[in-house]
């Protein structure tokens, strides 16, 4: 073990010590948390730039070595965690004001435990990491504020969720101990066990990553958003990436994948993205909006990774390379912008004591710079703005797919047809969302009266990870090179980061797709952009020297200022609730307040209207709910109904059988 | 019935209806009577017998002002005739008064809004007739639009503010809002005796005396309503374009 | 034309004759309400039986107590729920070239509540005609809504002569009915101009829009002034309609009633107009009876019922009045009875030209008032009932009442719009013919 070796073992250590340093003082926790994270963040650069590193290692309780390793693949990860846990860690210093240390401990056995899930070398240890990450982010949604029972309810579907997860992730591991006859990670040879590993593993992996169908209203968003808001960042950011790691971990063990592998989760994804960007732009909920487009980014993995499995099985190699710089890209960028859309919306809720997006309806700008800029990068990113981060991940991703037309056969084909037209869709869509989010929280005239806006010490955090969405997108190349370890030791092969040049831009500045497909250059787009800021701000100086006029917004002779009489943020939105509405079940609940003298023509007629919509997988899930509900009634009332008489001929049934069956086998 | 049954053959089969105003002097078609300030035709002897028979008190034994006339026709059995010019459009609250010391054009016409105007309708407690009369200059037989006026719909994009109607209390407000809302250089024109000096409304509850008490005017076109040959020449005394020598 | 089975059946519409029938013109006191009995075809002024009279009752119309801007224009349901908001939409826009504002309440795209506010223009007619002379209150008269001058003078006087039993010479009444008629032609195809406008049929609004401008320069030429001003009052300045003149004005409306069959033989095939007007700001026969619809809002419901046949009155009494219905209940059927009222004003005012009093002499006897110094007079005007209720003393205006058309019709405009979407607004709004200037006064 060399001092990588050791710094890594004192990281994933450090991470789960915050737990009893929570104890002294919960600050204790989220500073030796901030600390850890940073190691983490060193070691996994070094494991990046000079090969793996090897840290603690021990004989596991069933004989097989276990130790903590990062390789290409999980040193990516850790990095990709680790930058967001130095954010939200710092940022949880000012915002875990509780008297009670259970979040902080909570908080750092989440990390601990995805640190461990992360650089374990085992499956074994994997699986420990994994269930101690459900239960520890299960402690952390429960430390909600204003617990009510829709967060006790939405807290325990979050974890018969989770545990369902580890069951199938149960299942897998086991049969990647047949297949190899070792816990250690080692590549499987092919067999007729791997499809099974494949599917519980797809579905187990999957319900973490919160893709439909699993993404399940009450699940993913909900208990998401009703979280502590550093307990969201580090969930939607990192517990889904945890989710994404398992699945790249698994397939890099599996054998050639068939092409059904490939368009399967290309499926997946491809509904994912569209349901997940069409919930966004229809929720009115601060936190609720970015656990929704966190589907929408998840999908976007799931579709890069499925047109890589395709690509690989159709012998394409260079968009199979492509399609995975673009997966772990994509996974890169939404990490490190969700982190700062969740913070800004704990940033709102420490502001103006609210989450919804209603009664926000824009006040804070000016007022903390730091944390408007943050958020606006996070948002702009989010909705795909060049240069940022999350523009490179989905230029990257639409350009795998619009290379579906190589695919064979043609069903594939049509596949890829269509999931890039919803990716498309999808895209337009959180467009909608993230414009919602920034204008009614943060950019525009408000609707309440103004809280006081200022909550020290939240703001530099959402600033730092706006700067890292920056740094993401305008450096992609150089990233993309960073990141070569990472996909050779998916694709188990060398490979070569897709950068090249064209025109004057120099050799390694342009990302290309295919040979060459497309070619985009994110470090040029800022300047360009610096270019035509200038010219503006320069037009806009001489204009000043003109004497420019402040006026009030001419709303036709109207004297605006009226809170009835501003744009809510669901106003803004409805047009795609009727426009989808058959994807919404978008219906009008009109119910009549109190009642009406008829004799009075006067009178006016009261009624209060709403607007709901609709999950369509939340009707099946109920469905299940209630089905499953139905089996216990009848067990309970007709199998087990507490008479001793009953219970006695059962056992005299069971001793009768295996006395039978004992007597026959002898 | 055309022999094309269609909106072109109905177009072509119309022939061209716009009038040729300014290039030439408008037809009593265009202008009837009540289109021109009344005038004393018979010396100011007769001016003295129509001072009573006025019911907005217009006339006096010395003048007749042409702002708050409301053209009922009263008058006209006492001497006076509707034979004024058309154009009788001005610049200036004074020169509306009869006879006038000097109708020499004062103040100038404003050379910033030379070119094409963009207008804005504003109705500030009209009895509609005015805003008929204006909307009118959009239909084919004035055709604004040939000497670059245009409607706008937003005083955002207007050049020219065109009152209309008695400015009551309700609208001193939006008034303000969207006189602050044009841009630089602006203009305001009255259209009609309402916003000149109240019309036959004038001193009623609630109501201001005139539109110049709230905002600066720059032409004042009277008339009850104002025909829409009245309008056109008070959009061309702004600017002082495509005046014809001589006037109607 | 026969009553239909809903018609007959009226009672499952109007379950009791109560003060949902009446049409909003009260007094102030509420002691007189005035109604249309649709099953009887008759109108009744009568006194509610509820409320005790008062000496002397001072005569308002409703809404007028609440004078003021931000007036609302009938009763509109409060609509509240989660994000909803109130849209504003006036007083100052292109779109309603009218000082009126529009409070929407919406949670986006769907009107979910449409409440019209007036105020913005009033003028306070009703009040500054008290103590006036009848002939210079009429100047104010006439200035209510300048669109509509001739039925407001026309009823103003009718209701004036009647409270002062002063008889009409028959001419007079005869150009009462032509200006009148006149003026209807001119309202309507404003109203398809204004549609055509919305539904963007360019060609179209250029063409009704030159149609209307011609009405306004025949007016212009018989009575010097293109909207009628001081054309009716009785010692103005009317011309005397010689021979000659009418019968040149007969050719004129010829050519014009032939201009416009073309016209709306077009229009009806076009189908950017038609499509966009159907079902568009709905109101169904029930709504139309219970809000108190009145003109072409009433009839395009299915509703036949045309003050100038159920009030008869000179010259009507000796006129042929076609009475256009249709049942659709939408913009489209209130469009279709407009333009179907044009062709029967066109015959209306051939009948008027060709039929004129020879006798400059002849009076007719006024309606009998219905109170000492008091007079109702009612008329069809372009868009519908308009009451005047006039008390005079001493040859002056004691009191003046009066219930115009648009301020019967902005509930069912308000109604109409109700689960529509913000792009339907100017097609149904244009519709109704309303007008802000004759509700606010």
């Amino acid at each position: 073990m060399d001092a990588a070796g050791i710094v890594l073992s004192a990281a994933v250590a450090g991470l789960f010590a915050g737990a009893p340093m929570s104890l002294l003082h919960r600050r204790a926790g989220y500073a030796t948390a901030t600390v850890a994270s940073g190691l983490l963040f060193a070691v996994a650069i070094v494991a990046l730039v000079a090969g793996p590193v090897q840290g603690l290692g021990w004989s596991g309780p069933l004989g097989d070595p276990e130790s903590l390793r990062l390789d290409g693949l999980s040193a990516f990860f850790a990095l990709a965690a680790s930058t967001v846990w130095i954010a939200t860690s710092f940022y949880s210093l000012a915002y875990d004001d509780r008297p009670s240390p259970l979040l902080a401990i909570c908080y750092s056995l989440t990390l601990g435990s995805i640190a461990l899930l992360v650089s374990s070398s085992s499956l074994v240890l994997f699986l420990v990491g994994w269930e101690t990450m459900t239960l520890a982010s299960y402690g952390m949604i429960l430390q909600a504020h204003g617990r009510s029972g829709r967060v006790f309810s939405a807290s325990f579907v979050f974890l018969a969720f989770g545990e369902a997860s580890t069951l199938l992730v149960f299942v897998a591991v086991a049969g990647l101990r047949v297949m190899t006859g070792t816990f250690a990670e080692v590549p499987a040879a092919a067999g007729s066990l791997a499809t099974v590993v494949f599917v519980a593993g797809l579905i187990g992996f999957g319900l973490k990553m919160g893709v439909a169908p699993f993404h399940m209203s009450e699940w993913l968003p909900i208990a998401h958003s009703s979280a502590p808001s550093n307990a969201s960042a580090v969930l939607s950011s990192t517990l889904t990436l945890a989710g994404a790691y398992g699945l790249f971990r698994l397939l890099s063990l599996l054998p050639s994948p068939p092409l059904w592998w490939g368009a399967v989760m290309l499926g997946i994804g491809a509904v994912s993205v569209l349901l997940g960007a069409l919930f966004a732009t229809v929720s009115e909920h601060t936190k609720g909006l970015p656990a929704y487009s966190t589907i929408e980014n998840n999908g976007l993995i799931l579709v890069a990774l499925g047109i890589a499995l395709i690509a690989r099985t159709d012998g394409l190699p260079g968009l199979y390379v492509f399609a995975l710089f673009a997966a772990f890209y994509q996974a890169l960028a939404h990490a490190v912008a969700k982190t700062a859309l969740f913070l800004s919306a704990g940033y709102l809720e420490h502001a103006a004591g609210t989450f919804d997006l209603n009664s926000l309806g824009g006040r804070t700008r000016g007022s903390d710079r730091t944390a408007y800029l943050g958020t606006l990068a996070a948002t702009l990113s989010l909705a795909a703005t060049p240069p940022l981060a999350g523009f490179v991940s989905e230029w990257m991703v639409l350009e795998a797919l619009f290379q579906s037309y190589r695919f064979h056969p043609e069903w594939v084909q049509f596949e890829g047809l269509l999931s890039g037209a919803a990716v498309a869709l999808a895209a337009g869509l959180i467009l909608v969302a993230m414009v919602k989010f920034m204008g009614f929280s943060l950019l525009w005239r408000p609707r309440a009266t103004a809280a006081d806006p200022r909550a020290p010490g939240l703001g530099a955090p959402i600033a730092a990870a706006g700067a890292a969405i920056v740094g993401v997108g305008v450096a992609a190349p150089w990233i993309l090179k960073f990141l070569t370890p990472t996909v050779a030791a998916f694709a188990g092969a060398p490979v070569v980061a897709p950068v090249g040049g064209l025109l004057s831009v120099p050799d390694g500045w342009s990302i290309v797709s295919g040979s060459p497909f497309g070619i985009i250059s994110p470090p040029v787009i800022p300047i360009a952009l610096a270019a035509g800021a200038l010219v503006a701000v320069g037009y806009y100086a001489l204009g000043r020297r003109r004497g420019a006029r402040r006026v009030a917004p001419w709303m036709a002779g109207s004297v605006p200022g009226l809170e009835r009489e501003t744009y809510t943020s669901f106003g803004y939105s409805t047009g795609i609730r009727i426009m989808m509405g058959s994807l919404l079940q978008t219906r009008e609940v009109r119910a009549q307040v109190g009642s009406v003298t008829r004799a009075e023509l006067a009178t006016p007629v009261s009624y209060n209207v709403d607007l709901e919509v609709l999950d369509v997988f939340k009707v099946f899930y109920d469905g299940l709910i209630r089905f499953g509900e139905g089996v216990a009634s009848v067990l309970k009332t007709g199998v087990m109904p507490g008479r001793l008489g009953r219970y006695l001929a059962y056992i005299l049934i069971v001793t009768l059988v295996v006395v039978i069956y004992v007597a026959s086998a002898a | 019935m055309s022999v094309v049954p269609s909106w072109v053959g109905q177009s072509i089969a119309r022939g061209i209806l716009t009038t040729r105003y300014p290039r030439e002097p408008a037809t009593d078609a265009e202008v009837p009577a009540t289109g021109r300030p009344p005038v004393p035709v018979g010396g100011p002897a007769t001016l003295a017998a129509a001072v009573r028979s006025c019911p907005v008190g217009a006339i006096s034994e010395a003048a007749i002002d042409q702002g708050i006339c409301i053209r009922c026709a009263r008058c006209r059995t006492h001497g006076l005739e509707f034979a004024g010019s058309v154009e009788s459009a001005t610049r200036s609250r004074g020169d509306l008064v009869e006879p006038s010391a000097r109708r020499d054009g004062t103040p100038p016409p404003l050379a910033s809004l030379k070119r094409s105007l963009h207008v804005f309708l504003i109705d500030v407690g009209s009895c509609n007739a005015c805003n008929l009369e204006v909307l009118a200059l959009a239909n084919p037989f004035y055709d604004s639009q040939r000497l670059g006026i245009f409607f706008t719909n937003s005083p955002r994009h207007a050049d020219v503010l065109l009152v209309v109607g008695v400015p009551t209390d309700a609208m001193v407000e939006p008034l303000r809002r969207a006189y602050e809302a044009l841009p630089e250089p602006k203009a305001v024109v009255a259209v009609g005796a309402c916003p000149i000096g109240g019309g036959v409304f004038a001193g009623g509850p609630g109501l201001k005396g005139s539109l110049a008490e709230l905002v600066p005017v720059d032409v004042f076109v009277p008339g009850c309503p104002p025909t829409p040959v009245n309008v056109l020449d008070g959009l061309l005394t702004l600017t002082g374009r495509d005046r014809r020598p001589g006037g109607t | 034309m026969t009553p239909s089975a809903e018609e007959t059946a009226g009672a499952t519409v109007l379950p009791t004759r109560d003060a949902e029938r009446a049409l909003a013109y009260v007094a102030a006191d509420g002691a007189f309400a005035l109604y249309n009995d649709y099953r009887a075809k008759a109108s009744v002024l009568e006194r509610d039986p509820r409320i005790p009279p008062t000496e002397e009752p001072a005569l308002t119309w409703r809404g007028g107590a609440a004078a003021g801007a931000h007036r609302p224009l009938g009763p509109t349901p409060v609509v509240e729920g989660y994000g909803v908001f109130t849209f504003p939409y006036g007083p100052v826009s292109m779109g309603v070239p009218e000082a009126g504002k529009f409070a929407v309440r919406t949670y986006g795209e769907r009107v979910l509540s449409l409440e019209p506010l007036g105020g913005f223009k009033s003028r306070g007619i009703g009040t500054s005609v008290v103590g006036q002379p009848v002939e210079d209150a009429a100047l104010r008269i006439e200035r209510m809504a300048g669109n509509f001058s001739a039925s407001h003078v026309a009823a103003f006087l009718a209701a004036a002569d009647s409270a002062l039993g002063r008889e009409v010479p028959e001419v007079e009444l005869w150009t009462r009915g032509l200006a009148q008629e006149l003026q209807r032609v001119y309202n309507h195809l404003h109203v398809i101009a204004r549609v055509a406008e919305a539904a963007s049929q360019n060609v179209g609004l250029a063409q009704t829009h030159a149609l209307a401008e011609e009405i306004l320069r025949v007016q212009g030429a018989v009575f010097g002034h293109r909207w009628l001003f001081g054309a009716l009052l009785p010692n103005g300045p009317a011309r005397r309609l010689d021979a000659p003149d009418r019968s040149r004005t007969s050719r004129e409306l010829d050519r014009l009633s032939d201009e416009f069959e073309a016209l709306w033989e077009l229009f009806l095939e076009s189908r950017t107009f038609v499509d966009r007007i159907q079902a568009t700001g709905s109101i169904d026969r029930a709504e139309a009876i219970r809000w108190g619809a009145v003109g072409p809002t009433l009839r395009a419901c299915g509703v036949d019922w045309d003050d100038r046949l159920r009030v008869p009155a000179h010259p009507y009494t000796d006129l042929f009045v076609a009475l256009p219905r249709e049942t659709g209940g939408d913009a489209l059927a209130r469009v279709a009875v407009r333009a179907a009222e044009i062709r029967a004003s066109f015959l209306l005012l051939e009948q008027i030209l060709d039929r004129w009093p020879r006798s400059a002499t002849k009076t007719v006897a006024p309606a009998a008032p219905v109170g000492p110094g008091r007079g109702i007079g009612r008329v069809e005007a372009p868009s519908g009932d308009l009451v005047y209720d006039v008390r005079v003393a001493e040859d002056r205006v004691a009191a003046l009442g009066f219930r115009s058309p648009s301020q019967a019709n902005w509930p069912l405009f308000a109604h109409g719009m109700q689960g529509a979407v913000f792009t339907d607004f100017h097609f149904a709004f244009e519709s109704f013919g309303l007008v802000f200037a004759e509700t606010d006064g």
